[in-house]
C-alpha cells in the first residue's frame, strides 16, 4: 500500500498500545491500583496491608467481587449506549424477592432458624431445593425487570435515564411493600426486614472464593461476549451509532434487550450475595446508592457514557481501583468505609474522567478554568479540599494513635490554601497564554 | 484596497487537506461566486471567514487588518454573516425570536416582545416577504426560513454576507424571490460571497468567479471574460465521458414498485410520497432526481425497510411481493443501501476499517456466534483490495480516512452481503473529484455484473453521466421519467420544480 506521510501519522495515532489484551489506559489504571495500595500501606499507622497481606487481599477481593458483578452489567449497558440507574434498587428488590421466596417456601425454618442439637444451638438448614428455587426465581425476576426496561425504552419510547430512574424509585418502595405484606401474611406480624441464617446460603457470600469466582466467571464470559462474538460487536455498534446500526441490519431492539437484562440480572446476583453477606434482607438500606458506584467503576474503567467505548478488563480494574481507594482511606483514617464512601467515589470519578478529558483538552489549548466560572470553580475545589482534609484530620486525631495532636482546622485550611494557590497559578498560566 | 484578503490559507483535517495555500481577494461591494465540486473546499473557506473554523494556517485580512476569529460571535461583530446550507434556526421559536436569538431586546432582563416583533416585521418587509413574525419557524417553508436567516444577518448590520448554496432547497419561484432580495442587498452595498455550482445562477448574479478544486484555488475570472463551459471545466479538471458508461445490457426485471405512498402524519402535504411506480432491471442504473425534500431518501428507505411510517403500495422483488419491516429483512432478501449522511447514518466512528466493513456481514463470518478473526480479516481485506480503498491498514480508525475512502468502505460493507439491488443515496456527497470518478467506474462495473442500482444525487450532471434512466420526484410525486438519450439538465429541473404533472387525486 502506498502511504503518504500524513497517512502514516494517522496510523500511529489510531493504533492503541496493547499488551496482554490491556490497552494503554488500562495499564495506567492498573498502575494506579498498585500506587494506591502502596500508599495506603505506608500511610496506615498499623501498616495493615504489610502486616496482614493475606487477609487484606481477601477482603479487597471479596468487596471488589460484590461491586464488580453489577458494575459489569452497568458497563455493558453503558457500552450499548444506554444507562441503568436502577442497580441499587434492583439489588434491594432481588434480595427481598430471594428472602421472600424462602419465607414462602419454608416459613417455619425462616421464623425459627435455630434448633437444639445435642444441647447446642445450631442453625436449621433450609435445604438446597429451597435455596436453588429462591435463587432461580430471583434471577428470573432480574430478567423480567431487564425486559421491562427494554420495553419502556424501545416500545414506549422513554429515554433510558427516565425508564431506569422510575424503577430506581419504584422498586425500592415495592420491595418494602412486599417485605411487609408477606411477613404479615405468613407470620401475622409485619416486619420491615427478613433475616436469613441458613449457613449454606450464607456461605455463598461469606466465603471469599464463591463471590470472586462468580465475578471472574462473569468477567470472562462477558469479556468473550464483547470481544469475540457477533452480539458483542453489535453492542459496540449500537452504542457507537444507533441509526447506523439499524441501517446495517442489526436488530438493535434485541441487542438492547440483552444489555438491559445483563444489567439487571447482574444486580440480582449481587442482591443475592448481599443478603447472604449481611444475613438480612433489608429493603430500606440494601444497595442504597450502589447504582452510582457501578457507573463509577465502569466510567473509571474507560467506558464512555456516550456509548460504544469500554472493555471488561477496564471495568474490572475500575471496580478494583474504587474498592482499593475506599479501603485504603478507611485503613488510614481508621473509621468505617461507609462514612466516606460517597465522597471517595465522587472524587475518584471526577479525577479519573477529568484526567482523560484534560489530557486531550490541554493539548488542544482549551482552558480548564475559563472566565468567571473558572474562578468560582477553583474556589469550590479548594474549599472542598479544605473540608475533606479537615474531616479526615479530625478523624485521624481521634482514632489514629500518634496523631492526637493533629490540628484539624489548621490542616484543612493549609491544604485548602495550597490547592487554591496551585489552581490559581494554573489559571494565571493558561489565561496568560491567550 | 480589497475588503477581504485570504493569504496562503491552509487547513487540514485528519486524512484530508481541505484547503491548500489559498490566496484570494474579495472587493468591496462585489458579488463573488465561489464554485467547485463537493469537497473542493468551498465550505471550509467560508467557515474560516465566518469564525466556525478557528485553527488554520495563513492569514485572513478584513479591511486591511489581519483577523483571527475565535468564534462566530467575533465574525458577526466584524460584520460577517453566513447563511448555511443547513439552516440554523430554532424551529420551536417564533420568527422574531429567531431573528434576535442571543441579542434579544430587553429591559432589566425582561423581554421586550413588541419591540422585537416590530423590528423583525420591518426587516422582513424590506425583503418583500409578508408572513407573521409571531409564527413558529417550523410552520414555514424552507424558502421562507432562509429569508429569516437573511433578515437575521441584516439585523446584525452585516456588510459581508456568505451564502452557502442558498437555492439547493428552493423552488424556481422562491429562487427568483431570493435573487431579487440579493439585488436589493447589493444596492445597500452588501458584499456577497455566493457559493454554488449552478452555472446559470452564477452567471446571472456574480461579478467575479473563483474556482476551487481539491482544496486549491484554480482560477479567479471576471464574469465577462469567461463562460460556463470554462468554469465547469476548471471545476472538474477533466471531463468524465458519459459514453464510457453507456452500452450496458439490461437484464431481467428485478424490482417493481407499484403505487407506493408514504404518509406524512401531521403535515399539510399529508404524503411524503404519493403513488410512485417504477421498475428496475438487472444491469441497470436508475437515477432518482429531485430537490431537497422531494422524497428521494424516503423512497429508498421504503425499499430498504427503514421507513418511519408504514407505507402503502406494493414492492415486487424478483416477481414476489415483499414488505420489509426492518433493514435486516431487506438485507436477507438481497437489498443493500448506502445511506446519505455518512457520518450520521453510516459510519461507526469508534471502530476501525475492518469492523466498519464487516458489520453487516458478521453473522456469516462467525461460527456459533464467535467471530472468526481470520475470515473477518480476509473478508475486509478482499473488499479493501477490490475497491482500492486507500488505507494504511485494516486496523486504522475509519475516521482517519478521506471521505471518498470512507464511502468506499461503506459500499464495501454492502457488497459483502452480495446484494442484487444496491441503493445509493447521494454517495458522492463531500468526496473529491478523483474519488467520484472511481465510484462511477465502480457502479458501472457492478451493474455490468448484474446488480440493479438505484442512485440519487443532488448533482444532475452526475445522474446524467452514469444513469441509464432517470425518474424525477417533486414534492413526493414522480413527475417524469427519462431515458439516457432523452434526459437533459433542463428537462429534469423543469420536472423537479414545476410540480406534479398528473392532477392530484386527494
Amino acid at each position: 500500500m502506498n502511504l503518504s506521510p500524513r497517512d502514516r501519522k494517522a496510523v500511529g495515532s489510531s493504533r492503541r498500545l496493547m499488551w496482554l489484551g490491556l490497552q494503554s489506559n488500562e495499564w495506567m489504571l492498573a498502575a494506579a491500583v498498585v500506587a494506591v495500595v502502596v500508599l495506603s500501606a505506608i500511610l496506615d499507622v498499623h501498616h495493615t496491608y504489610w502486616n496482614n497481606p493475606r487477609l487484606s487481599a481477601l477482603d479487597i477481593a471479596r468487596q471488589t467481587a460484590f461491586l464488580g458483578i453489577f458494575a459489569l452489567g452497568a458497563a455493558v449497558v453503558i457500552i450499548a449506549g444506554g444507562i441503568d440507574l436502577s442497580a441499587g434498587s434492583m439489588i434491594a428488590f432481588s434480595g427481598t424477592i430471594c428472602a421472600t421466596l424462602m419465607v414462602l417456601m419454608a416459613p417455619d425454618v425462616m421464623s425459627n432458624p435455630h434448633q437444639l442439637v445435642g444441647g447446642k444451638l445450631v442453625e436449621r438448614p433450609l435445604g438446597w431445593q429451597v435455596i436453588s428455587v429462591a435463587i432461580a426465581g430471583t434471577l428470573l425476576v432480574g430478567f423480567l425487570i431487564g425486559t421491562l426496561h427494554t420495553w419502556l425504552i424501545t416500545v414506549v419510547g422513554l429515554p433510558p435515564f427516565i425508564a431506569t430512574l422510575a424503577t430506581l424509585v419504584g422498586l425500592r418502595s415495592l420491595s418494602r411493600a412486599i417485605c411487609e405484606s408477606v411477613t404479615q401474611a405468613v407470620y401475622d406480624a409485619k416486619s420491615t426486614q427478613i433475616q436469613i441464617f441458613d449457613p449454606a446460603f450464607r456461605y455463598l457470600a461469606t466465603s471469599v472464593w464463591i463471590p470472586v469466582l462468580i465475578f471472574l466467571l462473569l468477567a470472562v464470559l462477558l469479556g468473550i461476549l464483547l470481544r469475540a462474538t457477533v452480539i458483542g460487536r453489535h453492542i459496540y455498534a449500537l452504542g457507537g451509532n444507533e441509526q447506523a446500526a439499524v441501517l446495517s441490519g442489526i436488530r438493535t431492539d434485541r441487542v438492547k434487550w440483552l444489555a438491559y437484562c445483563l444489567g439487571s440480572v447482574t444486580s440480582s446476583i449481587a442482591g443475592i450475595l448481599y443478603i447472604g453477606d449481611q444475613s438480612v434482607a433489608d429493603p430500606q438500606t440494601l444497595g442504597r446508592g450502589y447504582e452510582l458506584n457501578a457507573i463509577a467503576a465502569a466510567v473509571v474503567g474507560g467506558c464512555s457514557l456516550q456509548g460504544g467505548v469500554g472493555t471488561v478488563p477496564g471495568t474490572v480494574l475500575g471496580a478494583l481501583f474504587l474498592r482499593c481507594v475506599i479501603d485504603g482511606v478507611a485503613k488510614i483514617i481508621k473509621t468505617g468505609a461507609d462514612v466516606y464512601e460517597g465522597q471517595i467515589v465522587g472524587v475518584v470519578v471526577v479525577i479519573a474522567v477529568a484526567f482523560s478529558q484534560f489530557r486531550r483538552g490541554v493539548r488542544q489549548g482549551r482552558q480548564i478554568f475559563p472566565g468567571a466560572m473558572g474562578v468560582f470553580a477553583l474556589v469550590a475545589l479548594s474549599l472542598l479540599a479544605a473540608v475533606l482534609a479537615m474531616l479526615m484530620a479530625e478523624q485521624m486525631a481521634r482514632f489514629v494513635p500518634g496523631a492526637q495532636n493533629l490540628d484539624a482546622r489548621g490542616t484543612g485550611m493549609s491544604l485548602g490554601l495550597l490547592v487554591l494557590v496551585l489552581l490559581a497559578g494554573w489559571k494565571w498560566y493558561e489565561s496568560r497564554g491567550r | 484596497m480589497a475588503l477581504i484578503d485570504f493569504e496562503h490559507v491552509t487547513k487540514t483535517f485528519p486524512g484530508v487537506v481541505a484547503l491548500e495555500d489559498v490566496s484570494l481577494c474579495i472587493e468591496q461591494g462585489e458579488l463573488h461566486a465561489i464554485c467547485g465540486e463537493n469537497g473542493a473546499g468551498k465550505s471550509t473557506l467560508m467557515k474560516i471567514l465566518s469564525g466556525v473554523i478557528t485553527d488554520y494556517e495563513g492569514t485572513v485580512r478584513v479591511r486591511g487588518n489581519p483577523i483571527r476569529f475565535r468564534g462566530t460571535k467575533d465574525a458577526e461583530a466584524a460584520g460577517i454573516s453566513i447563511i448555511h446550507q443547513e439552516l440554523n434556526l430554532v424551529e420551536q421559536l417564533s420568527v422574531a425570536a429567531n431573528i434576535f436569538l442571543g441579542r434579544e431586546f430587553h429591559r432589566f432582563g425582561f423581554l421586550q416582545q413588541r419591540r422585537m416583533d416590530q423590528a423583525a416585521a420591518a426587516l422582513l418587509a424590506e425583503l418583500e416577504c409578508d408572513f407573521d413574525v409571531r409564527q413558529r419557524v417550523a410552520e414555514l417553508r424552507v424558502g421562507d426560513q432562509q429569508l429569516i436567516e437573511i433578515a437575521k444577518a441584516l439585523s446584525l448590520d452585516s456588510d459581508i454576507l456568505i451564502m452557502d448554496e442558498p437555492t439547493s432547497a428552493l423552488t424556481e419561484a422562491e429562487a427568483e424571490r431570493l435573487f431579487r432580495v440579493i439585488e436589493r442587498l447589493r444596492r445597500r452595498g452588501v458584499t456577497i460571497l455566493y457559493i454554488s455550482h449552478k452555472m446559470d445562477e452564477i452567471f446571472r448574479l456574480a461579478d467575479r468567479i473563483s474556482v476551487l478544486r481539491d482544496g486549491r484555488l484554480v482560477a479567479t475570472r471576471r464574469k465577462e471574460e469567461t463562460s460556463p463551459r470554462e468554469i465547469t471545466h476548471l471545476m472538474v479538471g477533466r471531463e468524465i465521458e458519459a459514453t464510457q458508461f453507456a452500452g450496458r445490457t439490461r437484464g431481467e426485471l428485478l424490482l417493481e414498485v407499484r403505487n407506493l405512498s408514504l404518509p406524512w402524519p401531521g403535515h399539510a402535504r399529508r404524503w411524503r410520497l404519493r403513488n410512485i411506480s417504477f421498475t428496475l432491471h438487472r444491469g441497470e442504473i436508475l437515477g432518482i432526481a429531485g430537490l431537497m425534500g422531494a422524497g428521494r431518501t424516503e423512497l429508498l428507505e421504503c425499499l430498504f425497510g427503514a421507513a418511519r411510517e408504514p407505507f402503502e403500495g406494493q414492492i415486487l422483488l424478483r416477481g414476489r411481493h415483499v414488505y420489509f419491516r426492518h433493514p435486516i429483512e431487506a438485507r436477507r432478501a438481497g437489498v443493500a443501501m448506502v445511506t446519505e449522511d455518512r457520518k450520521r447514518l453510516g459510519l461507526f466512528s469508534q471502530m476501525n476499517v475492518r469492523e466498519n466493513v464487516t458489520i453487516a456481514h458478521l453473522t456469516r463470518l462467525s461460527r456459533a456466534g464467535i467471530v472468526g478473526k481470520h475470515s473477518e480479516e480476509q473478508a475486509a481485506g478482499s473488499v479493501v483490495q477490490r475497491l482500492a480503498v486507500r488505507t494504511p491498514s485494516l486496523r486504522t480508525a475509519i475516521t482517519a480516512l478521506s471521505g471518498g475512502n470512507q464511502q468506499k468502505c461503506l459500499i464495501g460493507r454492502w457488497l459483502l452481503t452480495q446484494p442484487d439491488v444496491l441503493l445509493l443515496d447521494d454517495p458522492t456527497r463531500g468526496i473529491d473529484v478523483g474519488a467520484k470518478a472511481e465510484l462511477y467506474r465502480l457502479m458501472d462495473q457492478l451493474a455490468r455484473q448484474g446488480l440493479g442500482i438505484i442512485l440519487t444525487s443532488s448533482e444532475l450532471p452526475e445522474l446524467l453521466t452514469v444513469c441509464d434512466r432517470i425518474v424525477v420526484l417533486a414534492e413526493g410525486r414522480l413527475t417524469a421519467e427519462f431515458s439516457r438519450e432523452e434526459a437533459s439538465e433542463h428537462k429534469i429541473m423543469e420536472a423537479a420544480t414545476l410540480g406534479a404533472l398528473e392532477p392530484s387525486d386527494d
